[in-house]
């Protein structure tokens, strides 16, 4: 081959040991009219764009434009978001104040650009993944400063060789068209390692569907520990590290007076519980004007509604609706409950229908309905009385 | 030695003409022991393709370690909360604020050497600005995890970054400063790496064309992205890289001036201050270039790089550290002109709390370091011995972290009302995860020095026969 003057195998490669003797060799080679096809070398040489023949690069325009994108996007993110789809006025300001707009729009006109210009470089220069590299001199990474040019029909190779020699190559070779090398698809190309890598993807995709076609749906899934499960910080009623016995509150001092309604009631809803609070207790409070009257102000505006300002259920609003008949507390029946009972029932609400008050009328108010109640009662019980007359019966 | 008959014949200029022709009697060769391209490319590439030595698996044993604590006491906050940290009421940036806003700096030194020096035509900094450029990519790694960590659920870090959602038209606050450092650490993170990169992809062809196994040769195969050395593409390549320094150099100012906006936009006494942006930038360089040269001293002495990372490198970079330490030392001065001219009794109180208050060991820790001792470097001795640098640098190191310290933790312990005034001590999770972060960092470079080429060789190459540009 490196005998033969044959006009068929066009392309010759000459290598060279410094950048000077390439730029040399690369304007004789323009000079005597042979195409240079282009140079190959470890660093840039300095002169060898003008000296083949490369116009300055569009590269820069490329990057403004992207410059241009990114500020856009930045600008247009930032007057939208903030004053469109979510208008919110922060420390006085318009809803578009440019200035705060700056620094975003900036970082991301030049994220666009240099992440833009690089991509450019990419698509411009063909540089992808290439298991195989296009016309690679062996030496040209390491110290080889190579040319390739076409020799033109009917001239002749030896006279290029002794033409590069003479300029100081260290070899000149013919190129033969290699088919293998410029067809670039990416399944026609010898790569063991992406056939390796095609042969994995049943192995992840088995191994990665396991866990999934093992899991049991009834227990928990896998917590994540991360979400301040046990945090040092104090909780809310934790307790207290300077108390003994885990106590959260300390205990008050003999003789505190403690705040209306925060003293513990010892006893739960439930049927149970409402005979023993019948049992146990009994009302703090005495009969006297003063209770009755609070006690028939709790009563008409908590109880009398559904109960009846009598207690007979004649007046009640409920009843009157035909919704609901709610015991009637005159009758004997409640009359023989004990105090601590229709305290209870007026806490945690009845055996059947009512609602507990317990949260909503403050513990004196409820023994002062009971007094009041009991007064209601007394006022129903004795019937020895002849019928009230008939006036009064039809006033009201 | 037989094939490089040709270029011996050459002869080689190892000290650069244009200084000589300006008369700088002291003039020290760019690259010593004149090397021939072939050497360069075996000198750089052989560490990459040879087991490292037992020294470097020392190293890494005990940067992995640092590693390891470090997350231990992170997966410690995470789990038990924030409330293992020191953090109080008053003091709610601490430790964790101080020590990203000293790695961000860092990271700039690595930026300003791979761009603002090309721009300049430093061709001095080619020797140190690949190792300089994994730097700052692993000190803005180290950077990021200290807010991240300082949300309290980092899981939800997502949260910060503008994303249409689930929870109504409800959108980050673009007019807050915590939002532009999103952005503006990304950013450079990304950038960055793109330059770090790009700036790779010539020698990663070399490590291809070099590989000796078919599983090396596929994976540089893909990171070298067909590189053949073709004129088109250097000159396309060069566009590029000329257009990314320029994109950076202003990237590089606005992160640190960004990051300064963080205090200067609060009412803090102490962080109210317009001279912010420059004084960090400034601050950034300096505590950068302390770390570079702390970086590139260790590692010419143990890599056996010290042909590649001369004397001359190391000078030059001392005379940056001095300039940018005055810098500082005189927005110090600043900051107190500024109290008293003020007349704002708090603004005042700061500055006197700062240098006579509890934390005045900081404070004058701080002013030693980095305004008081870089001052030897005014002697030409010190600068040229590599130990002395070494020493000196550390000192800056050190005192750079005491400046944020000092900037964060004084102002917030004592500011407008005296009975929130509290004091500040970091909790053994908080200095632990500080140390986790330099094992992060160490771990990150000793693995880089050892799988990738330390030194752009291609760009060495280049100014290996200094010439006429």
């Amino acid at each position: 081959m490196r005998s033969t003057d044959a006009i068929t195998l066009t392309r010759f490669r000459a290598s060279f040991a410094d950048p000077h003797l390439l730029l040399e060799a690369v304007k004789r080679l323009k000079q005597e009219g042979y195409p240079i096809i282009d140079t190959y070398s470890p660093f840039p040489v300095h002169g060898m764009d003008e000296a083949i023949g490369l116009k300055p690069s569009r590269l820069p325009r490329a990057c403004l434009a992207f410059g241009l994108l990114g500020l856009a996007t930045a600008l247009g993110v930032q007057i939208w978001t903030s004053a469109y789809d979510y208008p919110l006025i922060v420390g006085g300001k318009p809803l578009v104040s440019l200035p705060a707009f700056i620094p975003v729009s900036f970082e991301l006109t030049v994220l666009f650009a240099g992440l833009g210009v690089v991509a450019s470089l990419f698509v411009a220069s063909g540089m992808r993944p290439k298991f195989k590299v296009p016309d690679l001199h062996p030496g040209v990474n390491d110290d080889r400063f190579v040319v390739a040019g076409e020799i033109q029909a009917g001239a002749s190779f030896t006279v290029v060789q002794s033409l590069m020699a003479s300029l100081g190559a260290l070899e000149t070779e013919l190129l033969v068209e290699d088919k293998s090398q410029t067809d670039h698809s990416l399944l026609d190309r010898e790569a063991k390692p992406l056939a390796f890598l095609l042969a994995a993807i049943p192995a992840v995709l088995v191994l990665a569907a396991l866990p999934l076609l093992n899991r049991n749906y009834l227990k928990r899934n896998l917590a994540w520990d991360g979400g301040m499960m046990a945090p040092v910080a104090y909780q809310s009623f934790d307790p207290h590290p300077s108390l003994p016995g885990g106590q959260v509150l300390q205990t008050p001092p003999a003789g505190t007076v403690s705040r209306k309604g925060l003293v513990p009631l010892p006893y739960g809803p439930g049927k149970v519980e409402a005979e023993r609070a019948g049992l146990e207790l009994k009302n703090p409070f005495q009969p006297s004007q003063e209770n009755f009257s609070r006690g028939k102000l709790v009563y008409d505006r908590s109880c009398a509604a559904c109960h009846g300002l009598d207690g007979d259920n004649n007046s009640s609003v409920i009843v009157a609706r035909g919704l609901l008949a709610p015991a009637i507390l005159v009758a004997p029946v409640v009359r023989d409950m004990p105090d601590g009972r229709l305290f209870h029932v007026a806490t945690f609400g009845g055996p059947q229908k009512m609602k507990g008050l317990g949260d909503l009328i403050s513990r004196d108010d409820r023994w002062k309905v009971v007094l009041y109640i009991r007064e209601l009662q007394r006022a129903a019980a004795p019937k020895p009385l002849p019928a009230p007359p008939p006036s009064t019966g039809a006033t009201s | 030695m037989a094939p490089e008959d040709h270029t011996s014949a050459l002869p080689a200029t190892l000290l650069i003409e244009d200084e000589q022709e300006r008369g700088y009697g002291h003039v020290l060769p760019l690259i010593d022991g004149n090397k021939t391209y072939s050497q360069v490319t075996e000198e750089v590439f052989s560490t990459t393709e040879r087991m490292p030595p037992l020294k470097w698996w020392l190293a890494l044993s005990v940067s992995l370690s640092l590693l390891l604590l470090g997350a231990w006491a992170v997966t410690q906050t995470v789990t038990r909360g924030i409330g293992t940290w020191g953090l109080n009421r008053t003091v709610g940036w601490a430790f964790d604020i101080t020590n990203f806003v000293f790695w961000v700096g860092i990271g700039h030194a690595g930026t300003l050497i791979s761009a603002i020096l090309f721009l300049f035509r430093q061709r001095w900094r080619t020797s140190i600005n690949r190792a300089a450029e994994a730097m700052t990519i692993f000190a803005v790694m180290c950077a990021g995890t200290f807010p991240i960590i300082h949300m309290g659920r980092p899981w939800l870090a997502f949260w910060a970054t503008p994303y249409p959602n689930t929870r109504g038209p409800l959108w980050v606050n673009f007019k807050s400063p915590l939002l532009w450092d999103v952005f503006a650490i990304s950013t450079y993170f990304i950038i960055s790496l793109t330059f770090w990169y790009l700036g790779m992809v010539p020698d990663l062809a070399t490590m291809r064309d070099r590989a000796k196994t078919k599983v090396r040769k596929a994976i540089f195969s893909i990171f070298s992205l067909g590189w053949n050395g073709s004129n088109r593409t250097w000159s396309r390549y060069e566009t590029v890289y000329m257009l990314l320094a320029g994109l950076s150099t202003p990237l590089v100012i606005s992160v640190h001036t960004i990051v300064s906006m963080d205090f200067a936009t609060s009412v803090i006494p102490g962080w109210h201050a317009t001279i912010f942006p420059p004084y960090f930038v400034a601050g950034a360089v300096f505590s950068g270039f302390a770390m570079v040269l702390t970086l590139m001293i260790i590692a010419r002495k143990v890599m056996d790089l010290e042909e590649y990372i001369t004397v001359r490198h190391l000078e030059a970079m001392t005379k940056v550290i001095i300039a940018t330490g005055m810098i500082v030392g005189m927005a110090y001065g600043t900051e107190f002109f500024m109290a008293w001219y003020s007349g704002n009794n708090f603004e005042r109180y700061v500055f006197i709390n700062r240098a006579l208050g509890p934390f005045k060991w900081a404070y004058w820790s701080m002013v030693s370091c980095n305004v008081i001792i870089p001052q030897l470097f005014w002697i030409r001795k010190v600068r040229t011995t590599p130990w002395m640098i070494f020493i000196l640098s550390i000192f800056v190191n050190i005192g750079m972290w005491f400046e944020r310290f000092v900037i964060i933790v004084t102002s917030l312990h004592r500011d407008y009302l005296p009975s929130s005034w509290a004091m500040y001590t970091p909790t053994f999770v908080e200095v632990a995860i500080f140390l986790g972060s330099f094992g992060l960092f160490f771990t990150c470079f000793l693995i880089f020095t050892r799988l990738l080429p330390m030194i752009a060789a291609s760009e060495v190459k280049g100014v290996l026969k200094h010439e006429e540009h």
